[in-house]
């Protein structure tokens, strides 16, 4: 019996994480009668493989380490390399990717904090308010309106801070409504009274809520046992918050709102309303009368986009994020963003899966550990082997080679202990590289020149790096055309970046290292120069312009014996102009020297932190379960690999699986489908004279088994419209 | 007083009392005084109705209370002759709440300390009520007034439930009902001999005795004398310009005199005009008493007001009528906003295509799809261009006809299969938004933005109940219809550069 179990185990582990499998049943039926012909009842997974695989380790495993918390939290990673990989780089990638992901976890919850807290003072303030206001309101409902924008599902850490906060703030018991939870008014009351009397009490006396002063026991949904509660807990007030209000009955909301109106002089109710679309659109759902009895305020939710913005600045761009993702993913998850309906939430897990499939299936993962881990020992072959495979190193030797550096190219190919140290001292040639581009980027959008949002610089800096002084960049252009004073103050804003460095990047201001120095002192020159002759300037009355500035062309209209004659004249510079012109080179000179990123694809061994590859991010997150099926069904011997169904043109054959068969006779039909026809037409195919040559029977048989998949897989219903016929039902 | 068995009206100090207190409402205090005042003519059960804000549940509640208090001075032995509960029917959910509320409600007006007693339907109801009231010896003059306020407006009332209570006075003898309703019909407890008691709506001189007699604060420039009078004549003339079209009732035409007070008196305030001078007051404020959104406010009143810092410094003489003296900013009324460009910047571009689609869908017949969207003869789109052709051929034939076809987006939105519309959305997809992504087809993200937009409503679900009971709502044969009109829709299709109308065939 254990020999079953741990077959099947080892089956189902195999199985479980390879994309496409062919199922052959026979094997496993011969596979299975061999050993023991008893019952070939499948055996159950979850209990049984434990302890299967428990009782196999010794004698089965190759490794020393355990298969047997495979599903347990504590399990380790597999061993890449086919299982060659050593026991302490699996851990350490284990260990590594435990540590890098916390981090950045953390500071992503702290910016989704904070990035609601001012709407939350808002709210809590008219609650607040409101209770005064409304006395004089006419006894009408306060009703906060927050705009959360179409994703309500990501507002959920909102409210559930709204419902912390405003307890905090007005001392009332908040009640958080979803419309999946509220079917009709009595379940909605019913859940009101239970969380309201529920959240406070410590005690937790059930009998309290449900039994009245008199011995009276209330209806479950009975707002009198919420009064009588209340009261004896010396509060008044009950905020109930509507989390999707546009998916609740427009009926339910009117009643219960009706309903709060009536008991509005004992239980002082107010409601809070997530709302998707628009306040207008909401009304237009409520009646008039029920309108009228709220007194509301609406709230803006920071918007979807600063959210992302701050997430990809902490997480994505700050220095705290181990691993970098790549350029290509990145614009492909921001467009998910903007296109589809994805809050931040998505985005998010989206990098959380890309953090996990890098340290899970990249060995070379393990080069992002600390460095007093990473030993000599913990290098095998394997991993060097691995890195001379890499399109970097490649290129890196290409690159020596053309340097003419030929014994370097040379050790890195034949002398491992050479590449190990070459690969060792790539960790601070890395981290170099993530100073460089942050400060880089940190100085361009302190210029305030860049056009566009940070995403998207940062993105094309992984891309295609940083040039100043290439034609793309708008920025220099830019620093050209501003007059004396915006120099100034740019460089007075430049030197203010380096000193503060950039708390949402996590980067540290630089100005008292010595890097910074050179950049300083050229700065701080040329601002002494331009201020200098900007003085000069005003004591002679004549503004300072350079060579670059608009004014320095002008148009001029001349006429002459009637005629108007257009030229074009260079207005003459003075030497204050020229000299303001030297210092503005001067200026964009140093910028494009000091800000200047090669684009990450160029650095050896950036395959080692950086993830870029789209493909399983795209098969988990959107998955196509409708494309895939049909491609299965359309050529079925691409998935089965069996040599008799693969003909070259891709045609119909008899050896397909019977569905698939019936997948392409059903292609080529109308909307309804014949089945008598159908059946005809399969017979043909499979039937006596084709290579199958399968009796009526059997034939029949597959039919309608593929008929029925078919059905089960949404493709065909039965149609009411004409008897013995299926209708069709899906289209694309 | 003792019951001694002769008619007597109640004292006649609480009766004037409460008059003075609901003004122009005497003649129906003193007939419910008298009809359940145990020793003047109690009646067993007595229907209050009137249109609503006429006063009926307060000047119920009112009079029992003041009944109550009477009697208990008045009376020798200090057992009180008349007790009242009043059940308000809107906050009871169903018909047991409604029963189980009498009961709690009837059992702390008698300070009953028995047992509580589990009510489910109206015989339980009975034989609670009787424990209470008939098997337990009371004075002579007892007499016990059970109020329904509103049992037209009780939900999931069993069929019985008026007919019943209207018979709880015939098996206990020293009940009334009260029964409050808006407009009850002729004889629908099933009884013959109800009292009715009608609260008509208030006349023009009644609203304005009515809202006399609370008068604003005076005016800064002007004395209380004037302001009274000023007040006066305002309320007048709101009621004549307002009462008959848009505020009927008391509460309503207060609402619209406190908001358009501050409006009407600003040029006193600004000095423009002496109170006195109220034909040229009317005349400044003209515009004000035109203006609908004063009166309905909708339901962001306060935002605006949150929004504006109160100014620091007192404004000085200012020619601005919404300024006043004290510093506060009159609330701006809400602008009409359409709400077209909110919903374009919230949902994102596959939503808003998916919306678009729908629309089509929803608004074009199905037969003119193959020639709006089929590319197959003449390699693009024909648009509404196409079938100009055909109509002119037909609408020459038949311009005899009389009958005149309604344009097809004034109408509703007609609904379509899913999968209809999915087909409409992967043929314009392309077209609509050529930098989207290469992959074509329905991927869950597609989906999601379905599940989005009917979550949102946006998309409703039709015949969900009526086919296979709550089914699939990713069946693609499910039916669905779009929820928004032509202006939403036209302007989320310029918001990404579609010109909707070309697409539509009619």
């Amino acid at each position: 019996m254990a020999e079953v179990d741990e077959t099947n185990t080892l089956v189902f582990q195999e199985d479980d994480h390879r994309t496409a499998y062919i199922f052959s049943p026979t094997d496993s039926a011969e596979h299975q009668a061999a050993p023991q012909n008893q019952n070939a009842r499948p055996a159950k997974r979850r209990r049984t493989s434990k302890k299967g695989a428990n009782a196999a380790e010794p004698d089965h495993e190759p490794q020393p380490q355990p298969q047997s918390d495979y599903h347990g939290g504590e399990a380790d990673f597999p061993a890449l390399f086919n299982g060659a990989e050593s026991l302490d780089a699996v851990r350490l990638r284990r260990t590594t990717f435990e540590t890098a992901w916390p981090v950045l976890s953390g500071r992503i919850q702290n910016v989704l904090r904070r990035a609601n807290r001012k709407t939350l003072d808002e709210v809590a303030l008219f609650m607040r308010e409101a209770e005064d206001e409304a006395e004089t309101a006419g006894g009408k409902i306060p009703a906060g309106f927050i705009i959360t924008g179409p994703n309500i599902a990501s507002q959920d850490l909102l409210f559930e801070q709204m419902a912390e906060g405003l307890s905090e703030a007005t001392g009332a018991k908040v009640v958080r409504l979803r419309s999946a939870g509220a079917p009709n008014l009595k379940a909605v009351l019913k859940k009101i009274i239970r969380d309201a009397t529920s959240r406070s009490a410590d005690g937790g006396d059930d009998a309290e809520v449900s039994i009245g002063s008199d011995g009276r026991k209330y209806l479950n949904y009975d707002l009198e046992a919420l009064h009588v509660f209340l009261a004896a807990h010396d509060s008044r007030r009950v905020i109930v918050a509507f989390e999707d209000s546009e998916a609740f009955d427009s009926g339910l909301l009117t009643d219960l709102i009706a309903l709060f109106h009536s008991w509005h002089d004992r239980i002082h109710f107010s409601v809070l309303f997530g709302v998707a679309t628009s306040v207008d659109l909401f009304q237009q759902r409520l009646l008039k009368a029920t309108a009228q009895q709220l007194y509301g305020a609406q709230f803006d939710v920071v918007q979807a986009d600063s959210v992302l913005e701050s997430v990809f600045m902490g997480a994505v761009a700050g220095s705290q994020a181990a691993l970098r993702l790549g350029p290509s993913l990145l614009q492909s998850l921001l467009e998910r963003q903007k296109d589809q309906v994805a809050g931040v939430h998505t985005f998010i897990s989206s990098l959380k899966y890309a953090y996990m499939c890098h340290f899970y299936a990249n060995p070379l993962s393990v080069l992002l550990a600390e460095e007093r881990l990473l030993t000599n020992e913990l290098l095998q072959p394997q991993h060097l082997e691995a890195v001379r495979t890499l399109d970097s190193f490649k290129q890196h030797v290409e690159a020596a080679v053309d340097a003419r550096q030929l014994s370097h190219a040379q050790s890195l190919l034949e002398n491992d202990e050479y590449l190990v140290r070459q690969v060792l001292e790539q960790t601070q040639k890395r981290k170099d590289y993530m100073t460089q581009l942050l400060r880089s980027l940190h100085l361009i959008t302190a210029t305030g020149l860049h056009p566009g949002r940070f995403t998207d610089l940062y993105v094309s800096a992984l891309a295609d790096g940083i040039d100043l002084s290439s034609d793309v960049s708008p920025v220099l252009d830019s620093i050209r055309r501003l007059n004396p004073s915006q120099i100034i103050d740019l460089i007075h804003r430049l030197l203010a970046a380096i000193s503060k460095g950039n708390p949402d990047l996590d980067l540290d201001g630089w100005e008292d290292q010595e890097e910074s120095e050179e950049l300083r002192s050229s700065l701080t020159e040329i601002t002494d120069e331009v201020q200098a002759l900007l003085d000069q300037s005003k004591l002679s009355g004549k503004p300072l312009k350079s060579k670059y500035s608009s004014q320095s062309k002008i148009l001029r209209t001349t006429v002459v014996a009637q005629k108007v004659q257009l030229s074009h004249d260079t207005a003459t510079l003075t030497e204050a102009d020229k000299a303001f012109s030297t210092a503005v080179d001067n200026l964009t000179d140093l910028l494009s020297r000091f800000i200047h990123v090669d684009p990450i694809g160029s650095l050896f061994l950036h395959e080692a932190w950086v993830y870029d590859s789209k493909s399983p991010y795209r098969d988990v997150f959107v998955p196509r379960p409708a494309t895939t099926f049909a491609r299965a069904l359309a050529r079925p011997h691409d998935y089965l690999g069996c040599a008799c169904c693969s003909k070259p043109d891709g045609g119909l054959a008899c050896t397909f699986p019977t569905t698939s068969i019936l997948y392409h006779l059903y292609l080529e039909a109308g909307a309804l489908l014949n089945v008598a026809d159908l059946w005809a037409a399969y017979y043909t195919l499979v039937g006596e004279e084709s290579e199958l040559a399968l009796d009526e029977r059997a034939a029949l048989v597959r039919f309608y088994r593929g008929l029925a998949e078919l059905r089960l897989m949404g493709f065909v219903k039965q149609s009411k419209k004409k008897a013995d016929h299926v209708a069709k039902l899906k289209w694309l | 007083m003792g019951y001694n068995g002769l008619f007597q009206l109640p004292d006649e100090l609480v009766l004037t009392t409460l008059a003075q207190a609901f003004p122009s409402r005497e003649p129906q205090i003193r007939a419910l005084a008298t009809l359940v005042h145990p020793s003047a003519a109690p009646c067993r059960n007595l229907v209050l109705y009137g249109t609503k804000s006429t006063g009926k549940s307060a000047i119920t509640a009112a009079v029992l209370a003041a009944l109550e208090n009477d009697d208990i001075d008045i009376d020798d032995n200090g057992s009180p002759g008349l007790k009242f509960a009043i059940v308000n029917c809107v906050e009871c959910i169903t018909g047991r709440h409604l029963f189980e509320t009498v009961v709690g409600k009837v059992a702390r007006a008698l300070r009953w300390d028995g047992a509580p007693l589990k009510c489910e339907t109206v015989s339980q109801l009975t034989v609670a009520l009787s424990k209470m009231l008939k098997y337990t010896p009371r004075p002579d003059n007892f007499r016990f007034v059970l109020v329904f306020d509103g049992i037209d407006r009780q939900r999931e009332a069993p069929p019985t439930l008026l007919p019943a209570l209207a018979r709880l006075s015939e098996i206990i003898p020293n009940i009334t009902t009260v029964f409050i309703a808006t407009s009850p019909p002729a004889g629908f407890l099933h009884t013959p001999f109800v009292s009715h008691i009608h609260f008509p709506n208030y006349t023009k001189p009644e609203f304005v005795a009515i809202l006399g007699a609370s008068p604003p604060t005076p005016l800064p420039n002007t004395t209380q004398a004037e302001t009274t009078e000023l007040w006066a004549r305002f309320t007048a003339a709101v009621h004549d310009a307002l009462a008959r079209a848009a505020s009927r009732i008391l509460p309503s035409l207060r609402h619209a005199c406190q908001a358009l007070w501050p409006r009407f008196t600003a040029p006193i305030l600004a000095g423009t005009h002496a109170p006195r001078e109220f034909s040229k007051l009317l005349v400044a404020a003209r515009v004000h008493f035109r203006d609908e959104r004063l009166l309905d406010p909708g339901i962001v009143s306060a935002a605006r007001r949150l929004q504006t810092p109160p100014p620091t410094q007192t404004p000085t003489t200012t020619t601005d009528p919404s300024t006043l003296t004290n510093g506060t900013v009159l609330p701006k009324p809400p602008q009409p906003t359409s709400s077209a460009p909110d919903l374009a910047a919230l949902l994102p571009t596959t939503a808003r295509l998916l919306l678009l689609a729908a629309y089509l869908a929803s608004h074009n017949p199905a037969r003119h799809d193959l020639t709006l969207f089929s590319t197959h003869h003449h390699g693009r789109r024909r648009r509404r261009g196409g079938l100009s052709v055909g109509v002119s051929g037909r609408s020459n034939a038949g311009r005899r006809s009389k009958h005149r076809k309604i344009a097809r987006k004034l109408l509703g939105a007609h609904a379509f299969i899913l999968e209809r519309m999915l087909a409409i959305f992967a043929s314009v997809r392309r077209e609509w938004d050529p930098s989207g992504d290469e992959q074509q087809g329905m991927d869950s993200d597609t989906g999601m933005a379905i599940a989005t937009l009917a979550s949102l409503r946006l998309l409703v679900r039709v015949g969900g109940a009526g086919g296979a009971g709550n089914s699939d709502p990713m069946d693609r044969g499910g039916k669905w219809r779009v929820n928004v009109g032509w202006e939403v829709v036209r302007g989320l299709g310029r918001s990404i550069g579609v010109e909707i109308e070309e697409w539509l065939v009619e």
